[in-house]
């Protein structure tokens, strides 16, 4: 498939794509009830494909492959094992067949992706200065152990009532409410997470291990150090204050452990068959790992517009970062 | 101002880098699109990796390791994660070899 249809490549080899980022439009002010709602139902908007993939997972996961109450009262080897196994399944066959697609078969080779290269095979960045042995490694160690202990926590203190845990049958409608806004609260703990670790000792000591990763593929979404593990998947704890049911911490953990393999794959769109795509959404996030210090959020709640790091891909936002960067350097060069 | 001989001036393509080091320090030396050269230090200001193993291209030197970038014609970081820049040497052609002066 003809990308250049799409976007332009540069000399580097790098594609871009020709339209720019944009928010979507769930704080727009004026509120644009018509642009709302194309969004909301829209292939490639609010539901299609990704939450709704991501939400009807989360619920066969919760209602097919998790232990009951009864089981998750006591703590015991038996179900946090099957658990812990279990995400490691499910890791595996989603960021498998992104990375097998992709990077394995190569099916649609350079075709949308964002950098001309391939992922580094020796760059002492890495683990074994292989970026692909790193991400596996920290993914398997350190990502699915910790999302498991979470998981475990959680369930556990629901089963013992110690969570404000509420019935569907008597709160439809608020569980339902509140389980749409999973990306959002993903997004802006997210962001809060995020902005901290870019603090200086953090960063060096906790973030950079995520960063090395400039030129992402779908593995290196979850190869973080595991302090950022722990906090990255803090997520799921406002359920201790919140009103809600099992499904919603496991949608929102299932939710921040699939969905980096998406938003890291490297490219744009993958091609379905002659003529179809599908986005992937990855593009702010691309360029924050390009960039390091542009959108630290994903582009659904416009926090990254609010506090000046929004980069829409656009040449005028470029020079803008590299104005802030200019400043930043100069302060450094002074010392 | 003493000249060290580098290498021949063909052995460095357009747009390209090498490395030269001198005593324990190191060094890159580049050749822009005008048969223009010019040399910095040969360490990333960031994590201590050889520049000389990076990407030349548009008066820029991409690191191999982060993708920092430093205009290697002034020595200014131009990319994070790099803030700090290079120093830079003067460098000279003559005789069809290149000279730099530490």
């Amino acid at each position: 498939m003809d990308d250049t249809k799409y976007g332009t490549r540069n000399k580097r080899g790098d594609w871009k794509p020709t339209e720019k980022i944009q928010f979507a439009p769930v704080l727009d002010w004026p509120f644009r009830p018509v642009r709302f709602a194309k969004w909301l139902i829209s292939m490639d908007g609010f539901f299609l494909p990704w939450n709704t993939f991501f939400a009807l997972s989360s619920v066969l996961v919760w209602w097919y492959l998790t232990p009951g109450t009864e089981t998750t009262q006591t703590l015991a080897p038996g179900w946090i094992v099957y658990l812990l196994a279990r995400n490691a399944v499910i890791v595996l066959v989603f960021y498998g067949l992104w990375h097998l697609r992709l990077y394995t078969q190569r099916a649609q080779g350079n075709s949308f992706k964002y950098d001309g290269k391939w992922p580094s095979t020796d760059n002492s960045a890495f683990l074994f200065k292989r970026q692909h042995t790193d991400n596996l490694i920290r993914t398997f160690g350190s990502a699915v152990p910790i999302w498991t202990a979470f998981e475990v926590g959680m369930l556990w203190a629901s089963g013992n009532g110690y969570l404000p845990t509420i019935s569907w049958a008597e709160h439809p409608i608020y569980l339902l409410a509140l389980l749409l806004l999973t990306p959002f609260w993903a997004d802006f703990h997210f962001y809060l997470v995020h902005r901290m670790i870019h603090w200086p000792p953090l960063y060096k000591h906790v973030h950079s291990v995520h960063h090395n990763n400039v030129n992402p593929g779908p593995f290196s979404g979850l190869a973080m150090h595991t302090v950022e593990h722990l906090l990255y998947f803090s997520s799921a704890l406002i359920f201790l204050i919140v009103p809600a049911s099992p499904l919603h911490f496991i949608t929102q953990l299932l939710l921040k452990a699939l969905g980096p393999a998406q938003t890291h794959s490297g490219f744009d769109k993958v091609v379905i068959g002659e003529s179809s795509t599908l986005d992937t959404h990855s593009y702010a996030h691309y360029l924050h790992h390009k960039y390091f210090e542009c959108n630290y959020a994903d582009a659904l709640i416009p926090l990254d517009k609010w506090f000046g790091t929004f980069h829409d891909g656009t040449p005028e936002k470029q020079e803008a970062m590299e104005q802030r960067l200019a400043a930043r350097a100069a302060k450094w060069n002074q010392k | 101002m003493a000249w060290l001989e580098v290498c021949a001036a063909s052995a460095i393509d357009e747009e390209d880098v090498m490395r030269f080091d001198q005593g324990d320090k190191t060094f890159a030396v580049y050749r822009g699109m005008d048969d223009d050269y010019y040399a910095t230090d040969g360490l990333c200001s960031h994590e201590a990796v050889h520049l000389a193993d990076g990407l030349v291209m548009d008066g820029l030197i991409e690191c191999p390791k982060h993708n920092g970038r430093f205009d290697y014609r002034t020595g200014v970081a131009k990319g994070a994660p790099v803030c700090i820049n290079l120093r830079t040497y003067p460098v000279k052609v003559e005789d069809g070899k290149v000279l730099i002066s530490l």
